[in-house]
């Protein structure tokens, strides 16, 4: 019936079920609800920031230190510096490839990557390091911005992206406001109404005419990131439009960009043939000694079964409930119960703001296959692989690391399964 | 024993809000709010407005939810936010329920009505004077889809029909619903003939509605009534399948009876967990290699369209992996979100327009892949798609049907 059943769509999830669809296998996707993309940004991440302890890098203390340049010629020295990171169970090729990977199955979607981070403009006016950006993000290095948004949309103030852009992106910047509700009356307007809106012609061309009413003779204009949901040339069009380059800044969630990246690959992915089933949650499973022989799925009604050969699980963190904490503060997996890395640290907790928690770095301890190990580093079932957010070792947000590792993660799974050859090893 | 609509009987459903993290997935979901203002949307109405209720309304536009479950079914934190609406929409209107939601929510009682004088209805129901006049006096919009009525029943044609001498396979109890018995017979017949095809003894107990009509329209008390009682005429046979051919029913059995209303009896719990849509129910018996795959191919290329309340059973798209087993189909899964009658929202003088637009690109995609024909598993969609678009419009047991070489 089915070779690999898929738990959560999620980035990982999603990934996994194409790599092993495109592999001929016949795959089960089990969904709870849709998974993060969409409240990402739109865009893949592999080493914003490095975070202290790592080699080469100025500062210290905790929090993140600097932005990082180019992603993987660092990798390996952060990898030292950090051996339990998730990065630490995947050579620096097997990155690129996951990656390069991802953005080919979306070439519309994400500009290829050359190795070097972009900096993206964020609502606050920060310059935020990420790896494969939409085309609509490309920075143009201008030396002056305009900075344009509706008066109506929600949690986006020009004047104040404009102000701290001034400082992060070093250019000359000025905000401007127009008068354009998404739709007749509306004063207080989600993102996900202007990309509606933007979708149509008429709104576009109505939307392009007030901005160039609007702004001076700045080079190029960057406008909330809602340019458009279901088509992807709105951004081009706008440019077009205004004689000089746009571009998307990003916005608090819900996040249109990540809304795109979630619809393409969902698509691509019954498209190759997943059987995707949404809106239910995985609450057991069966085994025989160290073999899972099924899956328990609770619909509407009832329990059912669903056998598989091989499960790759990719239920995200603490976030989307894979990962629990107790009254006694104890952790735990919810539903494998598969031993914790990280759990046993002090002050997992703490009170202050502004530090990382450690309680972030808990999760899944794997082998290079991405088999949960138990402490003695034997796979603790045979047939079950984990990918994405459950890994142990690193605060994604931070580091800005975290769609990178749920793709190579999601691959290395994947390919462990069905590679004749060996698994590739770790860093070092 | 509940009150009805009351916040016991939501205790559940009222302690999931907690989990609400406001990540606005459900926002972005929602086919209403996706086209109007008038709305504020699942997180609005759902989790953060049912904070503040305790039996009061804090929010009218509540009653612009369609109860079309898509919010539940995209939120990641299991949140049930349209459960919470639809209980907290009957607290709204009780006691005030139009006339008019009265007399659409009694699909069985309009059926038996109009089927001894069908042509008159049917003359009536395409008459645009009287339309206008239904429209001024009972806020049924004059373009909302409507069921043809029938002369003769699925119940006339079973009493006559005979069944194969010796079912090869085991019995299974098959429930038509409402639509099935008065307005949808083909339907019925057609998965009759497959069953009984692949060698199943159908029984097909007496029954009754199932109550979801009054239920979306905030008439607990009869709903509750209706859905117990149909929950003991289906529990016949007690060790059989039960097989179904009316999608929104079967999600108003295996959960929102219990989810919705608090109705926590026996016979419906068991019931609701020995239910089967047939898709289904045919679907598990090929990952089983038993069912027949002796198909005659089927040269087609058609739009499928998922019903909310389908997809609100948690079980992925089984009519789609199904049909796929059919030489020559190709089906072609809509991926819309709804269709915008919603049961009876879409009919409603007020809510006409949303339903319409909420549709619209389900209609376009449908003109784009098969202006002619289309599949969906539920009767009200069905007419839906088919009056917006002029196709026909057919349950998936059509093609298995053919398929089959029975029609
Ligand atoms: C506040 C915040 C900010 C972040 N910022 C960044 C950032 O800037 N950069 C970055 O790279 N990363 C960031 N991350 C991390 C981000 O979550 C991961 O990078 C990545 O999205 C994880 O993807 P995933 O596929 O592993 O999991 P998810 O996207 O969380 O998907 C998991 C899916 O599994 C489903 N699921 C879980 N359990 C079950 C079950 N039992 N049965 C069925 N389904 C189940 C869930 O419903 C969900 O759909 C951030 C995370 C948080 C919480
Ligand atoms: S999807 Fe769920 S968790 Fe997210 S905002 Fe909606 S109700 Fe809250
Ligand atoms: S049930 Fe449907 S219409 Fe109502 S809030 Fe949820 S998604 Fe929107």
């Amino acid at each position: 019936m089915t070779d690999v059943i898929v738990i959560g769509a999620g980035l990982a999830g999603l990934s996994a079920s194409i790599r092993a669809a495109q592999a001929g296998r016949r795959v089960t996707l089990l969904t709870f609800g849709l998974g993060g993309l969409q409240l990402g940004q739109g865009t893949i991440d592999v080493l914003g920031y490095t975070t202290s302890g790592e080699t080469g890098a100025g500062g210290s203390g905790p929090g993140p230190d600097r932005p990082v340049a180019r992603p993987f010629d660092q990798l390996p020295g952060y990898v030292r510096a950090h051996r339990d990171h998730p990065y630490a169970h995947f050579s620096v090729d097997q990155v690129r490839e996951a990656v390069d990977w991802l953005a080919g199955l979306t070439p519309d979607l994400l500009v290829p990557g050359d190795g070097a981070n972009h900096v993206v403009p964020t609502a606050l006016g920060a310059m935020r390091p990420t790896y494969l950006v939409q085309p609509s993000m490309v920075w143009p290095d201008p030396t002056s911005v305009a900075v344009v948004g509706p008066r109506q949309i929600k949690d986006f103030y020009p004047d104040l992206a404009a102000a701290n852009l001034e400082k992060t992106a070093q250019v000359r910047t000025k905000g401007y406001h127009i008068d354009l509700p998404a739709r007749p009356g509306e004063v207080d307007s989600s993102p996900v109404a202007y990309a509606s809106s933007l979708d149509d012609p008429a709104f576009l061309k109505r939307f392009a005419e007030l901005v160039a009413q609007a702004i001076g003779d700045e080079q190029a204009v960057c406008l909330p990131a809602i340019l458009g949901l279901r088509r992807t040339d709105a951004w081009r069009q706008l440019s077009e439009i205004l004689g000089r380059p746009v571009v998307e800044t990003l916005l608090a969630p819900p996040s249109i960009p990540g809304m795109r990246l979630n619809e393409a690959l969902t698509t691509q992915a019954k498209a190759a043939g997943v059987r995707v089933v949404l809106g239910s949650q995985v609450t057991g499973f069966e085994s025989d000694g160290r073999v899972i022989t099924a899956v328990t799925l609770r619909q509407a009604g009832r329990d059912q079964n669903f056998p598989a050969s091989q499960i790759i699980y990719a239920p995200g963190g603490f976030e989307s409930g894979a990962l629990t904490m107790d009254s006694y503060g104890h952790v735990h997996e919810t539903l494998f119960d598969l031993p914790l890395v990280g759990a046993e640290q002090k002050d997992l907790l703490t009170g202050d703001y502004w530090a990382d928690q450690k309680l972030f770095t808990v999760g899944v301890g794997v082998d290079d296959s991405m088999r949960p190990v138990s402490a003695d580093k034997q796979p603790v079932y045979q047939n079950l692989r984990v990918a994405g957010g459950l890994l142990p070792g690193a605060i994604r947000w931070t580091e800005k690391s975290g769609d990178a590792i749920a793709v190579t993660s999601a691959l290395a799974a994947v390919d462990a399964v069905f590679a004749t050859s060996a698994p590739q090893g770790g860093t070092n | 024993m509940f009150e009805p609509a009351s916040y016991e009987s939501n205790l559940l459903a009222r302690a999931s809000l907690d989990q609400c993290v406001k990540c606005t997935i459900c926002e972005t979901q929602c086919p209403v709010l996706a086209v109007t203002p008038l709305f504020s949307g699942p997180k609005f109405v759902g989790p953060q407005a049912e904070r503040y209720r305790h039996g009061l309304v804090v929010d009218h536009s509540l009653d612009y939810c369609s109860s079309c479950g898509t919010c539940t079914l995209v939120c990641p934190q299991g949140v049930k936010i349209a459960e919470l609406n639809s209980v907290a929409r009957a607290a709204m209107k009780k006691g005030h329920t139009p006339l008019r939601d009265q007399i659409i929510s009694r699909t069985s009682f309009m059926g038996k009505a109009m089927k001894p004088v069908a042509p008159l209805a049917n003359a009536v129901l395409h008459n645009s004077a009287a339309r206008w006049a239904m429209e001024k006096t009972l806020g049924i919009h004059r373009k909302a889809a409507m069921p043809t009525a029938h002369s003769h029943s699925f119940s006339d044609w079973w009493k006559k029909h005979t069944p194969p001498s010796a079912p090869t396979r085991g019995k299974v109890v098959y429930f038509h619903g409402c639509a099935g018995e008065f307005f949808e017979v083909e339907t019925s017949i057609m998965t009759v003939e497959v069953l009984e095809h692949l060698g199943f003894e159908v029984i097909t107990p007496t029954q009754g509605c199932c109550g979801l009509p009054m239920q979306s329209n905030g008439l607990f008390d009869a709903a509750r009534k209706h859905v117990r009682t149909l929950a003991d005429q289906l529990g016949v046979e007690p060790d059989a399948p039960i097989v179904a051919s009316a999608s929104s029913c079967v999600t108003m059995l295996k959960h929102e009876a219990h989810d919705i209303m608090g109705v926590d009896d026996e016979s419906l719990i068991k019931v609701g967990s020995r239910i089967r849509e047939v898709s289904e129910f045919l679907l598990d018996l090929a990952d089983h290699d038993d069912l027949p795959l002796d198909f005659s191919p089927i040269e087609m290329t058609a739009p499928y369209h998922a019903p909310c309340q389908l997809k609100g059973q948690g079980m992925g798209r089984p009519a789609v992996e199904l049909l796929k087993l059919i030489p020559g189909l190709t089906v072609v899964d809509a991926e819309a979100t709804c269709c915008g009658i919603a049961g009876t929202y879409g009919v409603k003088k007020e809510k006409y327009d949303i339903g319409q637009a909420v549709g619209r690109p389900l209609f376009d995609k449908v003109r784009e892949i098969n202006p002619d024909f289309a599949i969906c598993d539920t009767e009200t969609c069905r007419w839906q798609i088919a009056t917006a678009t002029g196709a026909t419009v057919v349950h998936p047991i059509w093609f298995l049907h053919k398929a089959y070489g029975l029609g």
